[in-house]
């Protein structure tokens, strides 16, 4: 049974697309199909991490939707691992106008369902990830709706809570069937074992993994994939067990 | 040398050592028999002694004893005493070599501490005192070549008594270059404070020797004083050596005392108490010991805020603003009809993967032909 998740986080800056990309290619690395679909129209990135060009790019998620394509032709592999293991990406547009487009007449929960059932049959897609633009604007709601599992990417910090809570209600109440959060960036002196109890207590969600602050991460910032080039990090394994739990 | 490391199996190499050191102790007993003590005819300044203990302690005890065993027989055949007639005194050389090795085969290894450097000294004035004991009492029973009461100051007294304070000064030295001294804090202090203090009773106790000795020997009565100072000199060198060794203590032990402290601040322990005694002492290691408690006492408040912090943030949520937000967003027409269509959604199954695929492309064929 394929599973469809989406990463999201009420603020930027948390480092979604990143961990959204490094959950990728560690999924791929347990032999899986993996797509991401990157749905933050209005600000996307996530190819960055995939160093893909946007010129490379022949068709993106903006085309699929106003039917000038079929989604396959959308879909670039950007990594394989061993003889199973595989990223798609479906990338947005970088055109100004593209996204203005989308912004100004937005799109079809219908079209974009169709979209994801299809690149799943047709590239026997096992995860499908969807990078969500932060906020709770309609398009995120709708990629919210038609997810398996809803992943909330949030940092201990004051500014990050009070959105964090109101997703995970209104997440609630789309009837959304799997909740977690994933704490991104949590300073060492923080005890682990505390701070999940207190956010699970706070945000009444479970907290699937704690993602420890990495000055490598940082140095790294976007320019690949941290779990391919550092495999042996703390984040990395922590990044592992969240690709392992997720698909319990 | 490398060369002969490579080829040779190691007993080859052990007996080539013995037979080289006993070589070279029975020629420097040939050389410093030249150097006999006043009114003592048989026994010599002997700094060579100090070689079966190296070895004993360093090869081990065979080594050691076959040096020192074999050394001295070397020595009295090339003097022309005989090769077995003191055959008591080979079995005396060999005994220096041998409780060494035998404290190093059980267990005696790399002196880095001050304990250990005090266990090496004991060993060797108590292999002193027990081998020249052995010649002694062996002469008693079975070779009865010397009249005790007067054999005290013609043999014994002087053999004890230039052979401990030797090898108290050579021993180390040597064990130094041979690196079985590891010199740390603790060894360096001892050995220099222990050296210096002996060599300055051994070379004055010298100085006079030499200056009246040939007024002495005609003299027996003064001789028998003569040696009863030596015994001092031994007295005073190993008084010095406590005292000395206790000094080194006083400096060293600190150091300990702060490693430790250091290495339970690195593991989150701040309350010190190996440093309840240290910081009471008015020197700089005492103030040390003092900024130190200070600063992990610093330590622990920072810590502590910064995981209170922690959990002072986490519990900032405004309830009421939360739930504000959420009706907004949820009372929309646009989320009911979502809500909707994602209930429609999850009720229809989804198709799945190549075999499945397989099922739905005819279809497809088929809708599209007609």
């Amino acid at each position: 049974m394929s599973k469809i998740i989406s990463v999201h986080s009420f603020r930027g800056g948390t480092g979604k697309s990143n961990t959204a990309a490094n959950l990728a290619v560690s999924l791929a690395q347990m032999g899986l199909r993996v797509c991401v679909v990157d749905t933050d129209i209005q600000s996307p990135g996530i190819h960055v991490m995939f160093q893909l060009n946007p010129k490379d790019i022949d068709f993106s998620l903006n085309d699929f939707l106003w039917g000038k394509c079929e989604i396959e032709q959308t879909a670039r592999e950007v990594f394989t691992e061993g003889s199973k293991g595989k990223v798609f990406l479906i990338p947005s547009s970088m055109r100004t106008g593209d996204i203005a487009r989308v912004l100004k007449f937005g799109y079809d929960i219908q079209l974009l369902r169709e979209g994801f059932m299809n690149i799943i049959s047709r590239l026997a897609i096992d995860v499908l990830l969807i990078d969500t633009h932060p906020g709770l604007n309609e398009e995120t709601l709708m990629s919210i709706a038609l997810s398996d599992v809803l992943l909330i990417i949030l940092r201990p910090d004051s500014q990050d809570y009070q959105g964090t809570a109101v997703t995970v209600e209104v997440a609630r109440q789309i009837e959304v069937p799997q909740m977690y959060l994933l704490m991104n960036k949590v300073p060492d002196l923080f005890d682990k074992a505390e701070t999940i109890e207190k956010a699970q207590a706070a945000f009444t969600c479970p907290v699937i993994g704690i993602l420890p602050h990495s000055d490598e991460m940082m140095m790294l910032a976007s320019n690949g994939i941290f779990v391919r080039q550092y495999p042996d990090h703390p984040v990395t394994r922590e990044i592992a067990m969240v690709a392992q739990k997720i698909m319990e | 040398m490398r060369l002969l490391r490579i080829h040779l199996s190691k007993g080859t190499r052990t007996l080539i050592l013995i037979i080289a050191a006993a070589l070279v102790y029975g020629v420097l007993n040939v050389y410093s028999n030249r150097l006999l003590l006043p009114s003592a005819p048989f026994i010599a300044l002997r700094p060579q002694v100090a070689l079966p203990f190296f070895l004993g302690f360093v090869f081990g005890p065979w080594v050691g004893f076959l040096t020192g065993f074999l050394g001295n027989m070397i020595g009295d055949g090339l003097c022309g005493y005989g090769c077995w007639n003191f055959w008591n005194w080979h079995i005396a050389n060999g005994i220096y070599g041998l409780l060494p090795g035998l404290a190093c085969y059980f267990g005696l290894k790399e002196i880095r501490t001050l304990r250990r450097f005090v266990i090496m000294e004991i060993i060797v004035v108590g292999t002193n005192v027990i081998a020249v004991g052995f010649a002694v009492l062996a002469d008693l029973f079975w070779l009865k070549m010397m009249q005790f009461p007067e054999s005290l100051n013609a043999w014994i007294l002087p053999a004890l008594i230039t052979n401990i304070v030797l090898s108290f000064v050579l021993v180390p030295l040597l064990l130094v270059f041979g690196k079985f001294i590891v010199i740390t804090v603790e060894t360096r202090i001892t050995l220099a404070l222990s050296w210096l203090m002996v060599s300055i009773v051994v070379i004055s106790a010298t100085a006079v020797t030499w200056t009246v000795w040939s007024d002495l020997a005609s003299q027996e009565a003064s001789v028998r004083a003569f040696y009863s100072a030596g015994i001092v000199t031994v007295l005073v060198v190993i008084i010095g050596f406590i005292i000395s060794v206790f000094l080194a203590h006083r400096i060293t032990d600190p150091l300990v005392s702060l490693g430790q402290a250091a290495r339970q601040i690195e593991e989150g322990e701040y309350r010190l108490p190996v440093l309840d005694t240290l910081d009471k002492r008015s020197d700089e290691f005492g103030q040390l010991a003092t900024v130190m408690r200070s600063m992990a006492s610093q330590i622990e408040t920072r810590e502590t805020r910064l995981k209170n912090q922690v959990a002072e943030l986490k519990i900032e949520i405004d309830r009421t603003k939360q739930d504000e937000d959420v009706r907004e967003i949820v009372e929309s027409d646009y989320f009911k009809t979502l809500r909707q269509k994602a209930r429609g959604f999850r009720a229809t199954p989804r198709i799945d993967k190549e075999e499945e695929i397989e099922d739905v492309t005819p279809k497809d064929d088929e809708s599209s032909s007609i």
